[in-house]
């Protein structure tokens, strides 16, 4: 019976919400290559060692062996293999690369969710300046303006944050590495029971106050500002604001929080970073940041990287259904192949109607609930 | 805004109802008997009533915001969002036990049988020994007393089961008791109302042991 029925976690793509993906994906690639960005493609199967860097909890790649014996992976991810490409030709940086495509994560089974997600996104390699993170969130920005994404929250963090501030605490490693583990999952019974014994440290108030520093932007600035000396992570508070009062200036609509709690991705990542989400979807529909750290793994000097992917299908399941023309259906005769095309091509949401006669034709349009244009002269219907 | 919240049927939500209601929610329709599943009469907090098991696929899927559910269910399914309050009710332990003639220092790799695998896995492994796991819906007890496993790994609250069953217990794993989970994105989406609950809860659950 495995002929019938999918692999877990698989799904076909037809229909309505196919089409709407496809045209998504059109109007993200018109944004990238009018941005500039090069197209970059690299192999469903990649070797699994390429992917060493990639934590991903709970969540295993496919693997299978290659003719050599070596385990190789459907890519989980679509960010490395563009680290081991650079890492390997004499490309030189900077590179502005986009692409789309499938990765494969194999989740837990039978829990409503699939292992084939479409992502696409921009990477730039080269770049250490801020600009660089600018450029990426206003591509991203701008698409989901013209795909009328609605209430888009932008919320940024900043991957040095919290290991800057637990460096400061005369804590021994075991409970400092409890204390990071228990704050990053949020378990606050843990949390206040290892920071109690820093009720005399000079940033106890904020650490009372830390697990919850997260929020519309002006108000976590605020909270800083009270609860923290004012020379203590200043660098990386100053780039966080300069970035708000960047997308504040472009991009009056959105809404943008800060959240000072947040782990990093992955362990790459060395600077700002990024999700965006609308109210009421639990998935956000593109995450990034920078990860200067990306080319550890490829024995390649660091390089300065910025990027992000979009979750092509958590934006198709976001972006409004356009309203769709009825389905119509052109017959004509074979005389008139020419004609009926035409017709078809200046028509929308129309094709042609296949069949040998004018009765078929009607009766296929009736069970389809579509509109018939008859193209065919009187005179050979009757 | 409202907050969706899965509670774990049975006893847990009996042990949890007077919490919430101490926080100042009405749970008047909860409390009733009846087969009721969905209850949305509170504008501010919606409840869907779940086996317990259910609760995380619940929260994972984004379907509810907040998940209320023992921890030997967070721990024995693992899970990614936020495991943020212990409520100290349902309180209980994972022990290891058998017949009292059973040896853990039998040099046979060891049957266990239990409802949780995951969870006596890694305690054996924490103690750098391998086991044969044999996974059991229900009525662990029986395993070794029919002698189809050497002992079992599973809760006990006072250990009334496993005396009646002639059983003894031979080593403590970890503590039991129900949590507050929360959806990560949710809390970001509903941080004001999330954050005045757990605050309300943190003030009127039973002090720590």
């Amino acid at each position: 019976m495995s002929n019938r029925h999918l692999p877990v976690g698989t799904r076909d793509e037809f229909g309505p919400r196919a089409i709407r993906k496809e045209n998504l994906i059109q109007i993200m690639s018109r944004h990238f290559i009018d941005a500039g960005f090069d197209r970059v493609k690299t192999p469903l199967l990649e070797y699994r060692d390429v992917f060493q860097p990639l934590t991903v909890t709970g969540e295993q790649p496919y693997q299978m062996l290659d003719d050599a014996g070596e385990t190789v992976v459907m890519r989980p991810d679509l960010t490395l293999p563009l680290a081991r490409l650079l890492s390997t030709t004499n490309i030189q940086p900077p590179v502005h690369w986009w692409y789309v495509g499938d990765i494969f994560r194999v989740r837990k089974s039978l829990s409503g969710t699939y292992n084939q997600i479409t992502q696409a996104g921009i990477e730039l390699i080269g770049y250490a300046s801020l600009k660089a993170e600018w450029a990426c969130l206003s591509e991203a920005i701008r698409i989901c303006d013209d795909l009328k994404v609605a209430d888009l929250t932008l919320e940024l963090s900043d991957a040095r944050f919290v290991p800057q501030v637990l460096q400061t605490l005369a804590l021994d490693p075991v409970t400092k590495a409890a204390l990071k583990k228990a704050f990053f999952t949020k378990n606050l019974s843990d949390y206040e029971r290892l920071t109690e014994p820093l009720a005399a440290n000079a940033l106890y108030p904020f650490l009372k106050q830390w697990p919850w520093l997260f929020g519309p932007a002006e108000s976590v600035f605020e909270q800083l500002k009270q609860l923290l000396p004012p020379a203590f992570v200043r660098e990386q508070v100053a780039r966080l604001q300069t970035t708000v009062d960047f997308l504040r200036d472009q991009f009056s609509n959105l809404t943008v929080t800060l959240d000072l709690t947040s782990q990093p991705p992955q362990s790459y990542y060395t600077g700002i970073f990024f999700h965006a989400y609308v109210p009421n979807r639990r998935e956000y529909l593109f995450s990034g940041g920078r990860y200067d750290r990306l080319m550890a793994s490829f024995q390649r000097d660091l390089l300065p990287a910025v990027g992000l992917a979009f979750d092509v299908d958590a934006l198709t399941d976001t972006v409004q259904e356009p309203t769709a023309s009825p389905q119509t259906f052109v017959y004509g005769l074979p005389s008139q192949w020419q004609e009926t095309a035409a017709v078809v091509a200046t028509s929308p949401n129309a094709r042609l109607c296949l069949v040998d006669s004018l009765a078929e034709a009607q009766v296929l349009a009736k069970s389809s609930h579509a509109r018939l244009i008859d193209l065919s002269p009187k005179e050979a219907t009757l | 805004m409202t907050l969706t919240i899965a509670l774990a049927k049975g006893r847990t939500a009996a042990q949890v109802l007077p919490l919430l209601s101490a926080t100042g929610i009405n749970c008047t329709a909860l409390q009733e008997k009846n087969r009721r599943l969905l209850f949305t009469d509170d504008p501010d907090f919606h409840f869907v009533l779940v086996k317990a098991p259910d609760v995380l696929t619940y929260l994972n899927r984004g379907t509810v915001d907040i998940g209320i559910v023992g921890s030997d269910i967070l721990e024995e399914q693992g899970h990614q969002q936020f495991d943020m309050l212990d409520l100290r009710t349902g309180r209980c332990r994972f022990i290891l036990a058998s017949t009292p003639d059973f040896d853990p220092h039998q040099t046979n790799r060891k049957r266990i049988a239990t409802k949780y695998p995951h969870i006596a896995q890694r305690y054996f492994q924490d103690q750098g020994e391998d086991v044969e796991m044999i996974k059991i819906e229900g009525s662990v007890e029986l395993a070794p007393l029919t002698g189809m496993a050497d002992a079992i790994v599973d809760i006990t609250e006072t250990g009334t089961t496993l005396r009646e069953n002639h059983l003894k217990a031979f080593a403590t794993l970890t503590p039991v008791s129900t949590h507050l989970v929360v959806n990560r994105l949710a809390l970001k989406q509903k941080k004001p109302t999330i954050y005045q609950l757990i605050q309300a809860l943190q003030r009127v659950r039973p002090q720590e042991v």
